[in-house]
């Protein structure tokens, strides 16, 4: 009779982060696949903006993604699952960006100098500009390596915060620090980037 | 140093996350000092320009690559070695310790008679008996050899008369085919070695 019978499971697409990750503990396939899909967007971006380079972040966000599955018997429920992966992708990253800097192969001062001349000129006066979309893809690309001069404490919150929109307490866990922590670096690093962007966000009548 | 306080709250009053008193305190701080006013446009306008930026987009492939990477993984993960549980190894020690200690007991006690006379005698006259024909426990070759080796700690020679037909051996264990003849005396028995 049909009312004997157990209720159908839930569709994997309706599940919640949580009642997903149990089914990826059972080794559910088509769970993890449906996790990659929810969280493969914000942990790439996450990762491009930490490093500021867009191939590498691939490799990273994968590598996230792999170990969430190696340790997904590890993952205690009730704790949100976003910010675990995001834990995991800024320990990641942070590594990363750690082995640049002992392999020296790391975005120069000098060159990002270059970069934001070339920006403040372009936009200084944007009456000029008729190639107005090449013109805001370059003011995007100078902002993203002038987030990848901040130190990196700093850069974490400020893109976990401004990019990745979490609340200064989520992040306080991501990052394992108090939340006065947190307030004082994501203000810290957008003070170091007004500095560093000021010249081409100047608006004329500003200053 | 009331300009630097009001600086350090920027974020914190960007994000709305001051508490009440630090809000009102920087209103009013605003309304009286045009440079913090100005620096915090620049500081909002900063803080746009990099909420604004546009998201990256995964590569098509993320999902497939992770997916095969993981099933490589598996198996691997799978296959981790499980720990048996310690009754397990504390039974096989003893076990061990069992049968090393009657090794040890059968061998001191065997005395003068090397194993090998020992295979000798106790096969002969089993495995050469002829199938199906009597052969009485009181032959005199079977009762010497029986009385001459202790094959266990215990001596049953005095207790045990071995009637070996009529037996079938076989893979070293001696089962009753037929019932015997009348003219069998003693009791009968099944011998397994």
């Amino acid at each position: 009779m049909p009312s004997d019978r157990d209720p159908a499971p839930p569709p994997i697409l309706s599940l919640s982060d949580e009642d997903l990750m149990a089914r990826v503990a059972e080794d559910e396939e088509r769970a993890f696949a449906e996790l990659v899909r929810r969280y493969q967007g914000r942990i790439t971006n996450l990762v491009s903006r930490v490093l500021n380079d867009r191939e590498c972040a691939d490799d990273l966000a994968q590598e996230v993604f792999v170990r969430v599955y190696v340790h997904r018997r590890n993952y205690r429920r009730g704790s949100k699952l976003s910010t675990w992966l995001f834990t995991i992708a800024v320990n990641l990253a942070k590594n990363e960006i750690r082995r640049r800097v002992r392999r020296r192969n790391w975005f120069s001062l000098d060159a990002l100098q270059e970069v934001l001349q070339d920006s403040a000129m372009i936009f200084a006066d944007p009456r000029e500009g008729t190639e107005r979309a090449m013109e805001r893809e370059q003011l995007q690309e100078a902002i993203g390596r002038a987030i990848g001069t901040v130190p990196e404490k700093y850069r974490v919150a400020l893109v976990l915060r401004d990019i990745e929109g979490m609340a200064y307490e989520e992040i306080a866990v991501v990052l394992n620090v108090p939340g006065g922590t947190v307030r004082s670096r994501i203000n810290r690093a957008r003070n170091m980037l007004k500095r560093k962007l000021q010249p081409m966000l100047r608006r004329d009548g500003t200053e | 140093m009331k300009c630097h306080e009001a600086r350090r709250l920027f974020g914190a009053f960007w994000d709305d996350e001051t508490t009440q008193a630090e809000r009102e305190w920087l209103d009013a701080h605003f309304v009286s000092c045009g440079g913090c006013r100005t620096e915090y446009e620049n500081f909002a306008r900063t803080v746009e320009a990099v909420s604004a930026l546009p998201r990256y987009d995964a590569a098509p492939e993320l999902l497939d690559r992770t997916l095969a990477r993981t099933r490589r993984a598996a198996p691997a993960h799978d296959a981790l070695p499980q720990r048996r549980p310690a009754w397990v190894a504390a039974t096989a020690a003893a076990a061990a310790l069992v049968v090393g200690t009657a090794l040890v007991i059968q061998w001191v006690g065997m005395g003068h008679v090397t194993p090998s006379d020992d295979r000798t005698v106790a096969a002969t006259p089993m495995q050469t008996a002829p199938l199906g024909a009597p052969v009485l426990a009181s032959a005199p070759v079977a009762d010497t050899h029986t009385a001459a080796v202790a094959d266990s700690v215990f001596d049953h020679s005095d207790d045990i008369e071995f009637v070996l037909d009529p037996v079938t051996l076989k893979r070293g264990r001696a089962a009753l085919t037929h019932p015997g003849p009348d003219q069998i005396r003693s009791e009968q028995a099944v011998v397994s070695f």
